[in-house]
């Protein structure tokens, strides 16, 4: 069992940080991808999804390094093996590598062998392919062992599958320490498209259920708003959440660039990856009962 | 099975002159696919509103795409030609392409290669016999593509495919009869999507105005360095609304008359992707 710490009121970034914004890269391409009634995957889904690959992520680490942005790139096992051009070139561009799942796998219906075993296998491929020991970590699906899990059997720093706070806290367990750095609904899927499964609609003439551009857009900069605005008094921070299959897609990736330009305008305002949210948020130390 | 030729995507070339050529892929069906109420009554609310597409809808596309001069591809379900001939034979006289999506909306994904094939057949024939066309492409009408798809259209002599949703350019198959096209479309982009179903509609006419100027603005400006392709996938159900009609000639507003742009049926695409290989 693990034991965590929350952030204290006195929690603080470092000085001239107002607002961090990690913006978090899902690199999964059609590993995700939704089954039909019968249980096979959705042709339809796949295809949709990996466009993600073979297009998507390409225009996201474009726009990133356009505007000189560091970012979190969280990569399935299984992309990484069969596009590991792409992996390859995020690397190369400096970003912080995580892992994330090594086929997107439902972990909340997983027995805590097959999670251990596929933390493992995930994080031997990002060795293998890229020479990189990966430090964090991103279950989408969670499962109640998850966190324990990562404490006993790996030695990852970060862990991000969490969604249930505002900023990061502490966790202790099995002799050591990580940090979880919960996500948020600053992302494509809550303000964009709704893709839990589109072989199930009210008609077969449906397709992703998604919001246009604008409507994410403004939903974005209201949220950055608020949090500039609450950062002059408390610590906040912004994780955003983009995938390679929905805003790799042109007419979004302008959504994320139009943001960019934007948010880039406000004073600490800083982007940043979860490698150094997790060692600000160790440095600051402010952590346990006030 | 057919196998994707692979690293060929960036290596199309389009004629000289072309900057971005853009697709109109039109859908056009009569509400064969709706859903069915329990016991196979009709569902008048979703099937009319497809239905919509054949009766009226598509009559408000032609005139649109007459005065703007612009020539588009049009997937015709085999039902819907026999139903609404005249919007076929009326299509094909203004010099738009068409091609096959099916009989029935019948799915293809789980279906024996001889029901799949025989499906190809009857849809390319219903055409034929209705237009006086014989059809060179395809699209599964609900985009769900069985691991035979691609070998019974080149078997069956169809020159392209586009089923699928993973790329935006155009690329090679080689199958077990010839190399096929496929070229790449997706239901992100698609009016449906925004103004279709289900309800409540996500978008409205101003949100897929925003859909498509993005999409342009960011295919043109990235086209300056390296080969790229609009492909709109549109039903003649949701566009065929003067609401949505309107969102459609405002797009054509920007795009027409500048050279740089081209509109362009999928044969033309699908020519250009296989005469890029040989040079």
């Amino acid at each position: 069992m693990w034991n965590e710490k929350g952030y204290r009121k006195s929690f603080r970034w470092p000085e001239g940080v107002r607002l961090p914004i990690a913006i978090s890269v899902h690199h999964q391409s059609e590993e995700a991808t939704c089954p039909m009634p019968d249980g096979q995957p959705d042709p339809f889904d796949y295809s949709e999804r990996q466009y993600g690959a073979r297009r998507g992520a390409w225009r996201l680490l474009n726009i990133m390094g356009r505007h000189g942005v560091r970012g979190t790139w969280l990569i399935c096992g299984a992309t990484l093996e069969k596009y590991p051009e792409v992996s390859r070139a995020v690397q190369k561009a400096g970003h912080c590598i995580a892992g994330h799942t090594y086929a997107h796998e439902m972990m909340c219906n997983m027995p805590p062998d097959t999670e251990t075993a596929l933390i493992k296998k995930t994080v031997l491929v990002f060795e293998d392919l890229l020479g990189e020991h990966i430090r964090g970590w991103r279950t989408c699906f969670a499962s109640h062992n998850t966190l324990d899990l990562l404490l006993e059997h790996s030695d990852i720093e970060w862990d991000g599958s969490m969604w249930n706070d505002d900023l990061p806290s502490l966790i202790e367990g099995h002799g050591r320490e990580m940090l979880e750095i919960p996500f948020a609904t600053y992302s494509d899927t809550a303000l964009g498209v709704d893709i839990t499964n589109p072989a199930f609609p009210p008609s077969r003439f449906s397709t992703w259920n998604a919001n246009p551009p604008d409507f994410m857009l403004r939903g974005l900069k209201s949220a950055f708003d608020a949090l500039y605005e609450r950062g002059a008094e408390r610590a906040v921070m912004m994780p955003l959440v983009v995938h390679d299959f929905i805003t790799g897609r042109p007419f979004r990736s302008k959504v994320l660039d139009e943001f960019l330009i934007y948010a880039k305008q406000f004073e600490g305002v800083i982007f940043t990856g979860h490698d150094e949210l997790a060692r600000w948020a160790r440095q600051s130390g402010e952590f346990g009962r006030e | 099975m057919a196998a994707e030729i692979k690293s060929n995507t960036d290596t199309v070339r389009w004629p000289a002159g072309i900057r971005l050529p853009v697709m109109l892929t039109f859908e056009h069906q009569a509400g064969e696919g709706a859903p069915l109420f329990a016991g196979e009554r009709p569902n008048y609310m979703v099937g009319g509103a497809i239905q919509y597409g054949a009766r009226r809808g598509i009559w408000n596309i032609l005139e649109l795409l007459e005065k703007y001069r612009v020539k588009a591809t049009f997937f015709v379900l085999g039902t819907t030609a026999e139903k609404y001939p005249e919007t076929v034979q009326e299509a094909v006289k203004a010099g738009h392409e068409i091609a096959g999506m099916g009989y029935g909306f019948a799915s293809i994904r789980t279906a024996s290669e001889e029901q799949e094939r025989e499906n190809v057949r009857r849809s390319a024939k219903v055409l034929e016999d209705i237009a006086g066309v014989k059809i060179c492409g395809w699209r599964c009408p609900d985009y769900r593509v069985s691991p035979k798809t691609l070998d019974i259209l080149a078997e069956e002599g169809l020159a392209w495919d586009s089923s699928l949703l993973n790329d935006e350019l155009p690329y090679l198959f080689e199958t077990r009869a010839k190399k096929i096209v496929e070229i790449p479309f997706t239901t992100s982009t698609a009016d449906k999507t925004y103004v279709g179903y289900p309800y409540p509609q996500r978008g409205g006419p101003d949100g897929l105005t925003s859909v498509w100027n993005n999409e342009l603005d960011v295919l043109y400006q990235e086209s300056e360095k390296a080969p790229r392709l609009m492909n709109l996938s549109l039903q003649t159900w949701a566009t065929g609304r003067p609401a949505t009609l309107r969102v459609l000639g405002r797009l054509l507003e920007r795009l027409v008359g500048h050279e740089e742009f081209r509109f362009a049926q999928c044969n033309e695409v699908a020519a250009w992707r296989l005469n890029s290989t040989e040079r």
